[in-house]
């Protein structure tokens, strides 16, 4: 039994220092991951408190045929969604930010980073397989678990992501050599 | 992997995020104050599968016996229509047979009846050559 899979055990028998260890390695990348789809910094933090404990609460739901961490951003998606809500904040107002919590954490480079030039192009779910499968390397059939999606939508619209990033890195060099 | 690949998970990886001392308390302390929700046990059957194997097998069975009784019985049904064809035989003979007067007491009437009868029956026989 792996070590992921004994901590899992002990967790669901009631062992949280035992959870709190299986989670260790994820809250960052969570983090991460819900400051792009949360208004700000403070929002994100709340919303990775509540994936945790809600994983913790119904970890007897989780089914060993997934990844742990497919389950775990499943939640955590749900989660922003529910916090942000259909009325308190629009996409739109995460994507104008210019100071937003995202653009607070990406380190100065010369160049732009790409993720928040993703999440001004793309939609919300488009945006969330994107990130799946190219910052936290899942597969096409964890990312349509994730999002609760055929694989045939999640493979469309990675390509349609990508084509979309791409036409506007090109449409950008273009500029850039006149 | 491609150039577009490498930049998106370069670029994930330039998005700097720690987890303060503050919210790792925070987290702590509220997983410490929460209690896992405990599966719900396996509801065992009431009755065990040999039970039910019996009670098929019991059902299936009375099923063919009440079959069985239901086709022993119809032959008998079916041999008392015969009967009502050989009544129909003395209303032939009717037609050539005397009429008699009830002029007579009912056993004289009876008797002469009979006669008749046979009288009838005898003619019938000769003349289909019995």
């Amino acid at each position: 039994m792996s070590d992921e899979l004994q901590l899992i055990a002990a967790a669901k028998a009631g062992s949280a220092d035992a959870f709190a260890d299986l989670v260790r390695g994820y809250r960052e990348r969570l983090l991460r991951f819900l400051l792009t789809r949360c208004a700000s910094m403070a929002d994100a933090e709340d919303a990775l408190q509540d994936t945790l404990i809600a994983s913790y609460k119904y970890l007897h739901t989780y089914d060993p045929r997934w990844r742990f961490s497919t389950w775990l951003y499943r939640i955590a998606i749900r989660n922003a969604a529910k916090l942000r809500g259909p009325d308190l904040v629009e996409i739109g107002d995460l994507r104008d930010e210019e100071n937003g919590p995202l653009q607070q954490c990406i380190a100065d480079s010369e160049s732009e980073n790409l993720w928040v030039t993703a999440r001004q192009l793309l939609s919300d779910e488009v945006f969330a397989a994107m990130w799946l499968r190219y910052a936290e390397d899942m597969s096409v059939n964890d990312i349509s678990k994730a999002l609760d999606r055929s694989q045939s939508w999640t493979k469309v619209n990675l390509m349609r992501g990508r084509r979309a990033l791409e036409t506007k890195l090109n449409s950008a060099a273009e500029r850039a050599y006149g | 992997m491609d150039k577009l690949a490498d930049r998106l998970r370069d670029d994930a990886a330039r998005i700097d995020v720690s987890i303060s001392d503050e919210l790792d308390h925070r987290i702590e302390a509220s997983l410490r104050a929460v209690t896992p929700e405990v599966e719900p046990p396996v509801r065992q059957p009431a009755r065990s599968p040999l039970f039910w194997w019996a009670s098929t097998i019991t059902g299936v069975a009375a099923a063919l016996a009440v079959i069985a009784l239901v086709n022993m019985q119809a032959p008998e049904e079916t041999q008392i229509a015969p009967p009502a064809a050989i009544v129909s035989v003395p209303q032939m003979i009717d037609i050539n047979a005397e009429s008699v007067m009830l002029t007579a007491p009912l056993q004289q009437e009876l008797e002469n009846l009979q006669s008749d009868l046979k009288k009838a029956e005898e003619k019938v026989k000769r003349d289909i050559g019995l």
